[in-house]
């Protein structure tokens, strides 16, 4: 069999990629699952605590509505601390173990979207309260005058803005869970570092299959930097915008850039 | 004073901390009425305003809408404020909507208007006041008259009984300053029930039906324009009038 290995660097590559491609391939595709999933659970945690931490109470308030916020303040506060004071390797052992211990037995899927999502909104608790406090104070008057309550008024006007500043946040933390994934080998997660480890522990070709799980790593975070970078231009609109007018005068002055389309414009 | 009371102020006061900006404050606004409450900066005229939208809260003392006092705790303040419009010094218009959304935004998720109505409502007010080309333009890409009077539009879409005005033309450059008070002149001869702080002396003279002075955080004087521009009876409003004349 010996006679049959591959003796340089690049046959190695080749021969890890022929026999260990696809379950590489297959790690990558859990990691970006667990990164894309977690990313999204986390944002909505956040989003959700970023509104309830910035529910206004005023002196006049009932004094049952100021003692229920009051605790639940409290308990989102630590929540916040726990998770971003501790690692995520430690929090998944003693979550996935602990739940166990306790009689609630989590699916390893579950078990990785679970800390992902809860460890990323902690982060983004106070990316977003960061955000919403960014927002120009008159956005909230304004939307207040006409009659929007907090709910509606966040949803509406302040969340929009605010997800349009911390965008670069987000795709932070994207590409940080893709990378932290790796921490769930701990509980044995098949994504691409533990996947790795296995291919690894045949050969002890340490350095030759890292190298392609180096690239793998990097593909998917370059790739989803470019994405978000995208969405972000996406999300600040055009630049430019149609006049609306029934004036056909208008269209020869070349204030219109598409006369044949009028009834678009006025969308 | 012509119709109905829409709204009552009684002992008015608010403080912030230690500092007392408002002092007892009496007065009522009767439908149909246009009322300019003038005097310095720092009398305490937009806090006044904000205290009738309940965007400050009142230290003590009453607002009656309707009869209704509105600062106790059992009141709808969101379905209040949707009775009361507001314009704003700077403008606060959605920075995330075109022109036509932050008109139709109030109509479609506080008064629950479908969107073709709401949309047909929003562009009749935006019409009204010069602005249905730029509909689909977005706040940053107007200049500031444009935006008032796409706040303006905002705000009158929404059909209030009475509109409050917080000096509407202070962030304006001089040439835009007019385009926005012809607005209002117009409103004014339509009988819409408008509550305005400004520094605009000539406006508030020839628009308003009532003038209030505001000096120190009280009501000076308040009267007819007439009387309060022809003839103060205070030391106090002659001496603020006297630097407007000059200046």
């Amino acid at each position: 069999m010996a006679a049959h290995m591959p003796t340089t660097f690049w046959r190695w590559i080749l021969y890890i990629l022929e026999h260990y491609g696809p379950s590489l391939l297959n790690g990558a595709g859990t990691t970006l699952i667990i990164a894309l999933v977690g990313t999204f659970f986390g944002c909505v945690i956040g989003f959700l605590i970023g509104m309830i931490q910035t529910i206004p109470l005023a002196k006049s308030d009932h004094i049952l509505k100021k003692i229920v916020l009051k605790i639940v303040w409290l308990v989102l506060y630590c929540y916040v601390e726990v998770f971003r004071g501790t690692p995520m390797m430690v929090q998944a052992v003693f979550i996935y173990y602990g739940s166990s211990y306790i009689g609630i037995s989590m699916t390893k899927w579950f078990a990785a979207f679970f800390i992902v999502s809860i460890n990323t909104g902690a982060y983004m608790a106070e990316t977003v309260r960061g955000g919403i406090l960014s927002i120009d104070v008159g956005q909230t008057e304004g939307a207040k005058a006409i009659g929007m309550n907090h709910v509606q008024t966040m949803v509406n006007v302040i969340l929009p803005q605010a997800l349009r500043n911390i965008m670069p946040q987000i795709g932070n933390n994207l590409i940080i869970n893709i990378k932290d994934t790796c921490v769930l080998s701990a509980i044995s997660v098949v994504e691409l570092f533990f996947v790795s480890k296995s291919v690894t522990g045949t050969f002890y070709k340490f350095f030759e299959t890292f190298t392609i799980t180096m690239v793998m790593y990097l593909i998917m975070t370059m790739f989803f930097s470019r994405l978000l970078r995208f969405a972000e231009k996406k999300l600040e609109g055009s630049d430019s915008y149609d006049l609306a007018t029934q004036d056909t005068l208008t269209h020869t002055s070349g204030l219109i850039r598409h006369p044949g389309k009028k009834e678009d414009t006025r969308r | 004073m012509n119709g109905e009371k829409i709204l009552e102020i009684k002992h008015l006061s608010k403080k912030f901390g230690n500092n007392t900006v408002l002092r007892d404050i009496d007065f009522s606004v009767h439908t149909g009425d246009v009322i300019c409450i003038i005097g310095a900066s720092g009398s305490g005229k937009s806090t006044l305003l904000r205290c009738v939208n309940l965007l400050e809260t009142p230290t003590s003392g009453e607002v009656l809408f309707h009869g209704e006092d509105i600062t106790g705790r059992q009141t709808n303040v969101p379905a209040y404020r949707a009775k009361v419009g507001m314009v704003f010094q700077n403008f606060n218009l959605f920075s995330n909507m075109t022109a036509l959304k932050n008109c139709t935004v109030g109509l479609q998720k506080v008064l629950n208007i479908k969107r073709e109505d709401a949309r047909q409502k929003a562009l009749f007010y935006l019409d009204k006041v010069g602005m249905s080309p730029y509909i689909n333009a977005k706040p940053r890409q107007l200049s500031g008259g444009q935006k008032q009077r796409v706040a303006i539009a905002r705000a009158l879409a929404m059909k209030p009984e009475i509109l409050l005005f917080d000096e509407p033309t202070s962030a304006l450059d001089p040439q835009m300053v007019g385009e926005v008070l012809s607005v209002m002149r117009t409103l004014a001869q339509e009988g819409l029930t408008m509550l305005i702080v400004t520094h605009e002396m000539a406006f508030a003279r020839d628009v308003s039906s009532h003038v209030v002075y505001m000096n120190d955080g009280v009501i000076c004087e308040e009267g007819s324009p007439e009387q309060i521009f022809m003839n103060p009876g205070r030391q106090e409003t002659k001496d603020f009038l006297s630097r407007f004349r000059n200046g």
